[in-house]
């Protein structure tokens, strides 16, 4: 384990890849502060960038990008109350009341030690989760890896459906519907061509990418109209301290401490992810809270501000356990990265912790740097990055439109792509209009190859029979897990609804005891 | 009856389902797959078989509440189609007039679009942009950028 760590603290510290931590927080902070663009949107479109660099640069890249757009994300939301991404709506609730009382600087300052204690815990808990997972699963065989996608599919489903459980496995089986169109890797039939010569390779995952998540994401901006708003105008000399006291230190030290634990636990499950981390670690500790701080809550509470942040960026750092160790991504933005692994020519899972210990050492190490970069760097230029929050829309989204277009023609120089890109991206407007998940159609695209070459084995293995679900202990157990997962959400939800029926007030009784 | 977005995307679906099913039965066939326990298309038929049993259920299980009622009201569609249009133009704008004028074009034309009426800063912006674009991408990243056919029927290439 001590010589996978030097290999990676050696690939880490190459300056080309420090410099790659420091571009990839820089250009995600920038990203994650454009309210409609998240995570996911950023490290999509650093995609075509990183297809240039050498697998540990690449990731260390998006690494860096994904935190960066978190920390963005949560600036956007304690500035102007406009959350850049899904896991920082929280941060908000507390974060833009403390602007409001001229204490924006002191926001800004908890959010960013926050983020960085929450990444520290998290890469340092990842450190050795991570190498003790994959020497468990080297022993995994076909037929567990089939059912570890299973588990992946099902739990991305179940948690980004937002209670629509159908909807999100309806996308996902969509997903695995568009993986087999293409040449058939095992028989090397072509499917779903319709005889175009462009679809032989079937559509790639750059592409796909590109268009469902930064291509959607700012059209839907200018569906809605948002771009006709006026820019938010930031009030620099209304930042006030960035300074924290002793006693302020002292009230928030224990809130960073659970909520960086509870976030990376929270992150560790497949499909959870940074969003949800950040609601349960805001919802634990208002319910810690004695009653005269509860009533501080949503008025401008530092704790507040520090669980969610503590929490989003532990959950960010935990959900690259499962990438990492089982190549099941924990949440949408991991599930972009590990479709850029495998277009590596890597494959994310227990063999990666042997066969590439650069790549998975380097970008755990490199994840501690991208916190120290983000405390070090980002925070004493927030009031200058901030300022980009002033660029007029109508300049802004044509140039979105132009990298997220040219990201994918400068890999294939085919303008076929382009075209492909519009139909898609029609289709995911219409999808997103009827409150369809994207997230488990990407995870669906990518899994299915894989998740099909497995199964031929795991079939031909045994002659056609079904059997190996049930013959081998440890399939056996992801796949109840999976059905565990699949089923505990909508339970949960009938009982929800249920105790609603019973009468709004008695439901409220129950959630304040 | 009242047609809510869980019912269309469970139409949708179900007949994608179906289609991709009747699809499926035309994906050739190796002399000898069918004795196969796997072949091309056994994933494609399941796939259909999933896809329609979940449409079917999301049919079933769908929500009839009115604010679960697709509605249009307040989207700039039009607005969108313009855009995407333009997506489409700048595809074959590449093709024909080459890289550095294709950016440009599509960057004037998107700013005009969505409501930037300065010329000074629809050209301030866009040719600077798209000038050090192709500049970074053909002389620093040296990636070759076809000058366009319309350029190469003028001046010969």
């Amino acid at each position: 384990m001590l010589d996978g760590i030097f290999t990676g603290l050696s690939t880490a510290v190459m300056p080309f890849n420090l410099m790659m931590v420091v571009v990839g927080c820089f250009a995600g902070t920038f990203i994650g502060m454009l309210p409609g663009l998240g995570p996911i949107s950023a490290v999509a479109l650093m995609i075509p960038i990183t297809y240039g660099l050498d697998p540990s640069s690449g990731i260390i890249l998006m690494a860096g990008v994904y935190y960066g757009a978190v920390f963005g994300g949560s600036t956007s939301s304690i500035l102007i109350n406009a959350p850049g991404c899904a896991s920082t709506v929280v941060t908000a609730f507390d974060g833009y009341p403390l602007a409001q009382k001229n204490q924006a600087g002191k926001a800004l300052a908890l959010a960013a030690y926050s983020s960085f204690s929450g990444g520290t815990i998290g890469a340092l808990a990842l450190l050795f989760a991570a190498p003790a997972l994959a020497k468990v699963s080297l022993s995994f065989q076909s037929t567990d890896y089939f059912a570890l996608m299973i588990l992946g599919l099902t739990a991305v489903a179940a948690f980004s459906g937002k209670g629509q459980v159908i909807k999100a496995l309806i996308m996902t089986v969509f997903g695995l519907m568009i993986a087999t169109i293409g040449t058939d890797t095992t028989s090397g039939a072509t499917r779903f061509t319709f005889g175009s010569l462009d679809l032989i390779d079937g559509i790639s995952f750059l592409l796909l990418a590109m268009a469902t998540f930064a291509l959607t994401e700012v059209i839907m901006t200018v569906l809605k109209g948002e771009h006709r708003k006026e820019e938010e105008q930031v009030d620099m000399s209304k930042l006030g301290s960035m300074k924290l006291s002793k006693e302020e230190i002292k009230e928030v030290a224990p809130t960073i401490a659970r909520s960086s634990v509870f976030g990376f636990l929270v992150g560790v499950l497949p499909g959870a992810g940074a969003t949800i981390a950040s609601f349960l670690a805001y919802g634990l500790e208002r319910n810690l809270a004695s009653v005269k701080e509860k009533l501080k809550f949503g008025k401008g509470s530092l704790r507040g501000v520090a669980a969610p942040e503590s929490a989003n960026n532990a959950a960010s750092t935990g959900s690259f356990v499962p990438l990492l160790t089982l190549g099941i991504p924990g949440s949408g933005t991991t599930a972009i990265m590990l479709g850029a692994l495998i277009a590596y020519g890597i494959q994310p899972g227990p063999r990666l912790f042997l066969d590439n210990p650069d790549v998975f050492w380097s970008v755990i190490i490199s994840m501690y740097f991208g916190n120290l970069v983000l405390l070090v760097l980002n925070l004493p230029l927030i009031p200058y990055i901030s300022k980009l929050l002033i660029i007029p829309r109508p300049i802004l989204i044509p140039m979105i439109l132009f990298f997220s277009i040219t990201g994918v023609y400068l890999v294939s120089f085919n303008t076929f792509d382009i075209h492909m890109m519009v139909v898609i991206t029609l289709i995911a407007l219409f999808l997103k209009l009827l409150e369809f998940p994207m997230a488990p159609m990407l995870l669906g695209y990518i899994l299915g190859g894989l998740m099909e070459t497995n199964l031929s084995r795991a079939l031909m293995i045994s002659d056609g029979s079904l059997a190996f679900l049930w013959e081998r202990p440890l399939t056996l157990a992801i796949i109840s897990v999976a059905l565990i997962v699949l089923i505990v959400p909508p339970v949960f939800d009938l009982f929800r609804n249920r105790k609603n029926a019973r009468g709004p007030e008695a439901a409220i009784n129950e959630g304040e005891g | 009856m009242m047609l809510t977005k869980d019912h269309i995307g469970g139409l949708v679906f179900l007949c994608l389902s179906v289609l991709y099913g009747y699809y499926a039965g035309s994906i050739h066939m190796l002399p000898g797959d069918e004795f196969e326990p796997f072949t091309a298309r056994t994933v494609p038929y399941a796939l259909a078989i999933l896809g329609a049993v979940l449409s079917v259920g999301l049919l079933l299980t769908a929500k009839r509440s009115v604010e679960n009622r697709l509605s249009l009201n307040g989207y700039d569609f039009a607005l969108v189609a313009k855009l995407l249009l333009l997506i489409v133009c700048f595809g074959l704008a590449l093709e024909w007039t080459g890289f550095m004028l294709a950016t440009m074009l599509f960057l004037i034309a998107g700013f005009w679009m969505l409501g930037e009426r300065r010329i000074k800063m629809l050209l301030l912006v866009s040719v600077p942009f798209a000038v050090s674009i192709w500049f970074i991408l053909a002389k620093l990243l040296d990636i070759y950028l076809a000058p366009g056919q319309l350029y190469m029927q003028i001046f010969g290439g």
